[in-house]
């Protein structure tokens, strides 16, 4: 069977609401303004990794990459809409999958812009301190960061899935982002890296010592994102709408 | 043909059954009555049909496949459901052409089913700025949206003016004229009776009937004529002598029980009873309703009397 329709079909729901084009468009302003004022406040810190303080405004920022996923999914489960959407596709995986495609694909093409435009802002006030980054450390860090997005952005999108609303996804996540995994991650060793946002964020550093590199970094938020998903989509499947 | 097929359908929610062995065919060309109290199963039963719920057991199929077979299934069913379905930030126009882009329905159909349901004017409004009669009429347009075959439609009056509840009578007629299967939900007697041919009657989960509407009614309520008269004595003794009897209504009315218009009309008028008014007084489907409640409330509230 067909998934041009149902993908045209949810692209259209995505672009047809304000407040999904909203989220997105302040990824891109909070991430890039966060990453400036990082910048700008310079490199005094004797931790300094010129990568990671480019690409800082990632951690405001990436706020706005769950509500997008959140948002996408919650749309439907407002006021039954879910009930049409599943009568118009029956077919409840190639639904979920096209809904995938929608909240993958915006979030990595915007958190790709996203990333260059923090490096570029976050370099114009650090001046000569970033001067001894390669251009392999900027184009990995640049395009992991796209990658984090996209995936923390589907990993709050199955999450919703799972609990069938959005309120709930924002209120264990942004919590969990904001301070169980910045107290955790600080003080536990290699346990913490392994969490679902801390393992992904390994590929903004330039160097960083632990278990994880930058990209088996990612691979673990991708198990997280899968797994989640996958919850959210065996909730899908089995409940009645 | 496109029917409508529920076989053996049950379902149960723990171990509440919200639809108890459900078997009736919804046919096309006619406008079939969904009716019952709430809480009967109607809603269950359309969900079911629709594949969004899983049934029990049994099975429900339309033009012999289930739902959930269906390749693009707007284009086959059109369903009404709730009137909040649709997201009130989007624009109503946006949220049919969603629906008609995921069906590859022709995007000029978007434009025709809101003028037909009257909401052309309001196209660019949000959902959310839109009545509850506003959001029912998008309901409805999004049922039509694809031509659909057939078209279940759950309590479609709710929230609509007087004038859009005719409109909805005369739009249900005509798609059953058109040859449509139509299926319709409601618990209002007198608003189901000015459109339906047939009824499906559901009570506690379970099929209380699936007649004509007209054998229905004839069935459960008793013919009786309608007489006023200024020589009320003559007439209650014209009456007796050919063993009928006549009751007082309070507005100044003779009731006439268990009699024809045709017989009474006789009895009086070779009497030389002086008649102002003799009319047939139509069985109601709602006497016939509350009478079939009756005796199904009797039937379920001593169950264990009937066997020792």
């Amino acid at each position: 069977m067909n998934l041009t329709p149902v993908l045209r079909a949810e692209a259209l729901k995505v672009l047809t609401l304000r407040s999904l084009c909203g989220t997105l468009a302040a990824l891109f302003a909070v991430t890039t303004a966060f990453s400036a004022l990082a910048g700008a406040s310079g490199a005094s810190d004797p931790d300094f990794d010129p990568l990671f303080t480019s690409l800082s405004g990632v951690m405001p920022g990436q706020i706005a990459a769950i509500a997008f996923g959140a948002v996408v999914v919650s749309s439907e489960y407002q006021g039954n809409g879910i009930r049409l959407s599943l009568a118009a596709v029956p077919q409840r995986g190639r639904w979920f999958a096209a809904k995938l495609v929608v909240v993958a694909v915006p979030a990595l093409a915007v958190g790709l812009v996203t990333a260059l435009a923090a490096l570029l802002a976050a370099r114009a006030g650090l001046g000569a301190a970033a001067d001894a980054l390669t251009v392999g450390e900027q184009v990995r860090g640049v395009v992991g960061c796209g990658i984090y997005l996209m995936l923390i952005a589907l990993f709050a999108a199955g999450l919703t899935t799972l609990f069938r609303s959005g309120v709930a996804t924002l209120s264990t996540l942004v919590p969990f982002i904001l301070v169980v995994s910045f107290v955790i991650g600080d003080a536990a060793g290699t346990v913490a890296d392994f969490l679902p946002d801390k393992s992904g964020q390994i590929v903004l550093y330039r160097t960083r010592e632990g278990a994880l590199g930058p990209w088996t970094g990612l691979a673990v938020t991708a198990l997280w994102a899968a797994g989640a998903l996958l919850a959210g989509f065996w909730r899908l499947r089995r409940r009645d709408a | 043909m496109t029917s409508i097929d529920v076989q053996n359908l049950t379902k149960e929610y723990g171990t509440r059954r919200a639809v108890d062995d459900l078997t009736f065919t919804v046919r096309p060309g006619g406008v079939t009555g969904f009716l019952g109290p709430n809480g009967a199963g109607k809603s269950t039963t359309v969900r079911l049909v629709l594949g969004l719920d899983r049934p029990t057991s049994g099975t429900a199929t339309v033009g012999g496949r289930a739902y959930t077979a269906l390749h693009e299934p707007l284009r086959h069913v059109g369903a009404l459901l709730d009137a909040d379905a649709a997201h009130g930030s989007r624009t109503a126009r946006d949220h049919l052409r969603v629906l008609a882009v995921s069906n590859r329905v022709p995007a000029r159909r978007v434009d025709e089913v809101m003028e037909e349901t009257g909401i052309a004017s309001v196209a660019h409004r949000r959902v959310k700025t839109y009545s509850l009669g506003m959001r029912q009429r998008l309901g409805i347009a999004a049922a039509l949206l694809g031509d659909p075959g057939v078209v279940i439609l759950d309590e479609p009056s709710n929230g609509l003016d007087p004038e859009g509840i005719i409109w909805v009578r005369e739009l249900l007629r005509r798609l059953a004229a058109e040859g449509r299967t139509v299926l319709v939900s409601s618990h209002l007697m007198n608003e189901t009776a000015s459109f339906a041919d047939h009824l499906v009657v559901l009570g506690r989960g379970r099929l209380l009937a699936d007649t004509p509407m007209r054998e229905f009614i004839d069935a459960r309520v008793r013919p009786r004529v309608r007489v006023r008269t200024p020589d009320p004595t003559a007439l209650k003794a014209a009456l007796a002598r050919h063993g009928h009897d006549a009751v007082e209504h309070e507005d100044g009315y003779w009731t006439v029980h268990h009699a024809r218009v045709d017989d009474v009309g006789r009895i009086v008028s070779g009497a030389g009873v002086p008649v102002l008014e003799l009319a047939a007084d139509q069985g109601t489907l709602e006497q016939a309703y509350l009478d079939l409640t009756a005796t199904e409330t009797e039937f379920t509230t001593h169950p264990k009397e009937a066997r020792p």
